[in-house]
């Protein structure tokens, strides 16, 4: 029979087992999202700072976006509680709408950076991710900090989110859908017809 | 005193006009958990008078403040904005170094210090931001901050006239800043004009500086008050938690 001291120590030991596991894959994990975040942010920058026309680099975003962004993900998140409440139909609506929208408001200002650098820094590993951070200087604007989440999707590294001055683009854009939905008897069809808008007006 | 007595029962009227106006949000129903938890996280107890001065607020600046900072950045060079920019921001650094030692930061205000002396000096009068050029960053510090390094809860999200976004804790914040401000207590003709000077000018220059970011949350945003008002929550809580964890920059 184990003595109480006995329980003590092979529980100190697990727990030391559970902690010292979890640092190992935490550093790998690091490492593998400051490595995704360097190679998307060079291939970024390769069509940003190239002097091919608009519309050749918003062709070439496309598949950018595609590959390295988490878009499903993120759609789900900004959905939120209205996720469980939409119906098949509209989930599939919402997905391919919040698609188009996201990559439109980044090809759409294609042109605001020119001239762009990016500095990749240091990765921690959070619950929710790694949080890769990196500084981002544009000609005649102060350097800015943007950090970059980090989320494994089927065994590859995906962008999920994006945090300029504390401000998280997919917390702020579930704050927005929420209120909206709130403010419109919570029918996830008015906040579709709002993003099929988005999707088809020049320049949105 | 006969016009005092006859304007108080309209002023009374006026007032409880208000008070209907003056509406507080109906939270969900408890049987609602998640919309009672989003709710609770907007911290916007007051959200229908809050929107109304949103909405008061977009309208003027619809009407006069954007087209005057638009017309601030059409008429006046990049770099004389940068330099009226730094200039408001040197003259702001007293209440600035105030609260760096209300938070205790004695290595901010070292720097805050050290930046008011060149860039007042070097800088010809904060218009160049020499102590930038040298390594010394600038960093945010106020008193709505210091309130809350103190243990100060936000309290409600507020909407305020002119100002924006913000909450009970930040505009005590507001008022302390001033308070700190040793222009505050300069009295006479010309340190007047310089105060009615420096607000119009903090004003467009501020407005000009989000000209930009701005358009885009009317543009892209589907209830740009909402987006507003997270904005601000996060970005609060980051510059909180910086000062807390003693990181100035």
């Amino acid at each position: 029979m184990l003595t109480r001291r006995g329980i003590f120590l092979l529980t100190t030991l697990f727990a030391g087992a559970a902690r010292a596991a979890p640092a190992g894959d935490a550093a790998a994990q690091e490492a593998t999202a400051r490595a995704f975040v360097q190679k998307t942010a060079d291939a970024l920058l390769a069509v940003l700072n190239s002097s091919a026309p608009v519309a050749d680099k918003q062709a070439r975003m496309r598949p950018l976006v595609d590959s390295n962004v988490d878009v499903d993900g993120i759609a789900r998140f900004c959905l939120g509680r209205f996720w469980r409440t939409a119906s098949m139909a509209q989930q599939n609506d919402y997905l391919t709408l919040f698609h188009a929208v996201l990559v439109k408001s980044i090809t759409g200002r294609l042109g605001d950076y020119s001239g762009v650098k990016i500095e990749v820094g240091r990765a921690q590993a959070r619950e929710e991710g790694v949080i890769v951070s990196t500084t981002i200087t544009r000609p005649n604007n102060a350097p800015a900090a943007l950090d970059w989440l980090v989320v494994t999707q089927a065994g590859e590294p995906k962008l999920a989110d994006m945090i300029a001055e504390g401000t998280s683009l997919r917390i702020t854009t579930r704050k927005d859908y929420d209120s909206y939905l709130t403010r419109n008897n919570a029918d996830v069809g008015t906040l579709i017809a709002q993003l099929r808008k988005q999707a088809t007006t020049d320049g949105g | 005193m006969g016009l005092m007595t006859s304007r108080l029962p309209s002023l009374l009227i006026g007032l409880c006009l208000a008070g209907v106006l003056v509406g507080c949000a109906t939270p969900p129903p408890a049987s609602d958990a998640d919309a009672l938890a989003e709710y609770r996280e907007n911290n916007d107890p007051l959200e229908p008078t809050n929107r109304v001065i949103y909405e008061v607020n977009d309208s003027l600046d619809s009407a006069i403040f954007a087209p005057l900072a638009r017309g601030y950045r059409a008429a006046v060079p990049d770099s004389v904005r940068e330099g009226v920019h730094h200039v408001l921001l040197n003259i702001g650094s007293v209440p600035l170094l105030a609260n760096d030692l209300l938070e205790g930061h004695l290595d901010g205000a070292g720097d805050t210090a050290a930046r008011l002396l060149v860039n007042t000096t070097v800088g010809l009068g904060g218009l160049i931001d020499v102590a930038q050029i040298w390594g010394i960053a600038r960093h945010d510090a106020d008193f709505g901050m210091t309130l809350a390094l103190w243990g100060a809860d936000p309290g409600p999200f507020l909407f305020l006239p002119l100002l924006g976004p913000s909450n009970v804790r930040d505009a005590v914040g507001f008022a302390g800043d001033i308070g700190l401000d040793p222009s505050t207590y300069l009295s006479g003709p010309n340190w007047l004009l310089f105060a009615y000077s420096r607000f119009g000018v903090s004003a467009i220059d501020a407005r000009e500086r989000h000209l930009d970011d701005l358009a885009e949350i009317k543009k892209t945003a589907l209830d740009p008050y909402a987006t507003l008002r997270s904005l601000y929550n996060q970005n609060r809580a980051q510059q909180i938690a910086q000062a807390r964890g003693g990181v100035t920059q």
